[in-house]
């Protein structure tokens, strides 16, 4: 036997994070290595945490609308319309039709530009530096559109409790079939850059693999699920608001790893793209705000909401007291759920892997520490 | 063949670099930004009644309003300040304001090196006292 053989070798403790570029945010992951291999994942959370659930039980239900702009905010449109829907089914109000396909079309929108900052920010991980232009100029137009409807281009605020803030000016309408019209030739560029790239794909084919049943196990949801398999979302499962009415595709990929998640992002946005195509279409004149009163008192009672977000399903729970501010509120992040799934994933891969690896899920600190 | 989806990368970076810049040099060249853009803040002092509307919309107590009593036994603005230091830039005060006084103006550049100079005074009335008060509490 030689004699390296006969070496004791005892693992080391990686810290990753909490400032890490690979990390997306304040998180730490504490590494254990066997070498190259990593064999034990340690999530700590906790860095970004702001106190929003116990904010929110000192603000009205309306001035907590901006709040919700600042948990996962690469969608705040969708986290907007998760709380704003949550209210409106307690208080039991119909929202004006206008405003449900305004909503869809900013909702989904919003679900793009997210999907956008996964591929780009994924990529850059990967070193693909040239893929992450693509994206981010291509988001840049949905932020554009954003400030040209509400005024500003990531905190939103636009979706009130009864419908939206304002009407889109005239010039939106354009620029959004413009958009949708250079939406399929950007995302091949980001397929040249990236999908197609061997090197891209070495890094990234079968890294992070979970099956079908350990996600379901651990509650991944969202595009991280569909890449396992199951064409599970809720705009088709349960639909909300106005979902029912129009005709899309669930994309699903079977491997479940790092690669497979990249890509359903990019068929998803086609999807999106298709949604909005539809809500364009169909858009109807008429008001964008229901009738309601000055200060929003719901109903004692409680009311629990899911939506799906671009990250996964997104539910706020309402407690109110029949006062003007909630009671208590709850907010089910979708990354904080697939975070939990991470140590699985990352366990028997490499270090560089479990950078791919998290890079895949598509976290946003925001959400996850609330 | 491996390596063809390399040479397609590289042949979309050719174009890229070759095509049109999508950036901008700022300061040079200044965006034109949409009339809705939540840039900073404007009052029409003559328009606002001191009602304390927008202050009570707030969710952070960005605004304050000081009031007086005029001749008229009406209630007149005397001083309307933002501490935009904490402030959301959300719009709910706009949108509350019932006489259409308060508006965003897509002006931007706030930035500053003092802390106190985040504090905006949008409206100060020198000619006299305040008598009432009407805070964000």
């Amino acid at each position: 036997m030689k004699a390296s053989a006969q070496l004791a070798t005892e693992e080391i403790i990686l810290n990753m994070g909490p400032q890490h570029p690979s990390t997306h945010g304040v998180y730490r992951a504490v590494l254990t290595l066997d070498g190259e291999t990593v064999v034990g994942v340690q999530n700590v959370l906790g860095y970004l945490h702001r106190g929003l659930e116990k904010l929110a039980e000192d603000r009205t239900y309306t001035q907590f609308i901006p709040y919700t702009d600042r948990l996962d905010y690469l969608a705040a449109m969708l986290n907007n319309l998760g709380y704003v829907q949550a209210v409106e089914k307690l208080m039991d109000i119909q929202v004006p039709e206008r405003a449900e396909y305004l909503r869809v079309i900013m909702a989904e929108l919003s679900r793009i530009a997210s999907h956008y900052v996964m591929v780009a920010s994924m990529a850059l991980d990967l070193s693909g530096w040239t893929a992450w232009f693509p994206p981010f100029r291509d988001r840049e137009k949905i932020l554009d559109l954003f400030e040209m409807a509400c005024g500003s281009r990531l905190t939103l605020s636009y979706m009130r409790i009864g419908g939206v803030a304002a009407d889109i000016p005239p010039e939106f309408v354009p620029a959004l079939q413009r958009f949708l019209q250079e939406l399929p030739r950007g995302l091949e560029e980001i397929n040249g850059l990236a999908t197609g790239n061997e090197i891209f794909q070495a890094r990234c084919r079968g890294v992070g693999k979970i099956d079908l049943e350990t996600a379901l196990a651990y509650g991944l949801t969202g595009p991280n699920l569909r890449a396992c398999g199951l064409p599970f979302d809720l705009r088709k499962v349960r639909p909300y608001g106005i979902y029912d009415r129009f005709e899309f595709e669930v994309p699903t990929l079977d491997n479940g790893d790092a690669y497979d998640r990249f890509v359903i992002r990019l068929l998803e946005i086609e999807q999106s793209a298709k949604i909005i195509a539809q809500a364009l279409r169909d858009l109807p004149e008429g008001p964008v705000l229901a009738k309601v009163p000055r200060v929003i008192k719901p109903p004692e009672g409680e009311v629990y909401h899911q939506i799906e977000g671009a990250k996964g399903i997104l539910g706020f729970y309402v407690v109110s007291d029949g006062s003007p501010k909630p009671y208590r509120l709850h907010i089910h992040s979708p990354s904080f759920v697939n975070l939990g799934a991470f140590p699985v994933m990352a366990a028997g891969g490499t270090v560089q892997d479990a950078v791919a690896t998290l890079a895949s899920i598509d976290i946003v600190l925001g959400e996850v520490d609330r | 063949m491996f390596g063809q989806g390399l040479l397609r990368g590289l042949q979309i970076t050719w174009h890229l670099a070759f095509g049109k810049a999508i950036t901008e040099e700022y300061p040079e060249r200044r965006p034109s930004l949409p009339p809705r853009s939540h840039g900073s803040f404007v009052l029409e002092g003559d328009k606002c009644r001191g009602c304390g509307v927008c202050a009570n919309a707030c969710p952070n107590h960005v605004i304050s309003i000081d009031t007086r009593r005029g001749e008229d036994k009406k209630r007149h603005l005397a001083k309307f300040t933002m501490k935009l230091g904490q402030c959301l830039f959300c719009g709910l005060c706009v949108e509350n304001c019932p006489s259409d006084a308060l508006h965003f103006k897509p002006d931007f550049e706030l930035a500053c090196y003092r802390f106190e100079d985040t504090i905006h005074v949008l409206f100060e009335d020198k000619a006299g006292a305040p008598e009432q008060v009407a805070d964000e509490e």
